[in-house]
């Protein structure tokens, strides 16, 4: 039984795939972005911030169910 | 392991500090309420003593408080716009207090933003100010039509985020925050010296500072948008 629960916690944290994949896409196009319009540095950071904080929330509602799982099954 | 498990799931639960006796009921006061009261009395203190006989020609104290109110308000008054103004110190003030609670478990205290109650506390503030905000500026009536903003197919996904960004908010707080809690600990288990420091750095004060300008930034944001529309 606590085997499966692992293995149910460590599915719900591969959210966390995702929204690595997206945080470095973003990163990638904002370094892009800032080396071709150096001026536009302090909005590019900003737009950046926060589509990180958007992304980076899959990954942690991902957490939260895996702690869940954890928390609440293993009782 | 087992035992790892069972000391996270004490970790989870918010402890109760100690109980107030009123009048023959008792009112248990949890360890996320008394640190807070803590950073009250801590940041009470410091504007006690830093905004004492200011002066015109600013000492170097007094650059330092500048410069930070400065930076506060010009970064709200950068999303907001002059409408939004009376708004910031509200988001200052948030802004300061979850960028202290974030940082205090470098201290060896718990974060009060461990507790779930406290984000969802301060997401539900958020987002009441948010929809004040609305209402403020557009009046009721303007406030009910904005739900219909873009064209009217979007009504009940408007509806629903009124209930999805104070979610949102407050999970990712407390994720963040409870996250990095939980890992820590697990690196304090297997490396007690040394290794903890740097990452205590990244986990404790980059991605707490960062998270509470996220909140506040967001906030903003929401704030912005039902400013404007």
């Amino acid at each position: 039984m606590s085997a499966l629960i692992a293995i149910g916690a460590g599915i719900a944290v591969l959210t966390g795939v995702g929204a690595g994949i997206g945080i470095g896409i973003a990163t990638a196009r904002a370094t892009e972005s800032i080396a071709r319009q150096p001026e536009a540095k302090s909005d590019i950071n900003k737009a950046l911030i926060l589509g990180c904080a958007l992304a980076e929330a899959t990954a942690i509602y991902g957490l939260v169910i895996a702690f869940l799982i954890i928390f609440v099954l293993s009782k | 392991m087992h035992d790892l498990a069972e000391r996270l799931t004490e970790e989870l639960q918010s402890k109760t500090s100690f109980t107030i006796d009123l009048f023959g009921s008792r009112i248990p006061v949890s360890e996320s309420v008394v640190v807070t009261w803590g950073i009250m009395v801590f940041l009470m203190v410091l504007t006690l003593v830093f905004v004492r006989n200011l002066k015109l020609v600013p000492g170097k104290p007094q650059v330092v408080v500048e410069f930070l109110v400065g930076f506060i308000n010009n970064f709200f008054t950068d999303i907001l716009g002059e409408h939004g103004k009376r708004y910031i110190p509200y988001l200052g003030t948030v802004l300061i207090y979850l960028g202290v609670a974030n940082v205090v478990g470098l201290f060896g205290i718990r974060p009060p933003t461990k507790d779930l109650s406290v984000t969802v506390g301060l997401a539900i503030m958020s987002i009441i100010l948010v929809e004040y905000s609305g209402i403020h500026q557009h009046g009721v009536k303007g406030y009910i039509k904005n739900f219909a903003h873009p064209m009217p197919v979007m009504v009940p996904f408007n509806i629903l985020e009124l209930f999805i960004r104070p979610l949102s908010l407050s999970m990712r707080l407390f994720g963040n925050i409870f996250g990095g809690f939980v890992v820590m600990e697990m690196i304090r288990m297997v490396v007690p010296i040394l290794i903890p420091l740097p990452l205590g750095f990244y986990f404790d004060i980059f991605d707490g500072l960062l998270q509470a300008y996220v909140f506040c930034f967001l906030t903003s944001l929401f704030m912005q948008e039902k400013l404007e529309a």
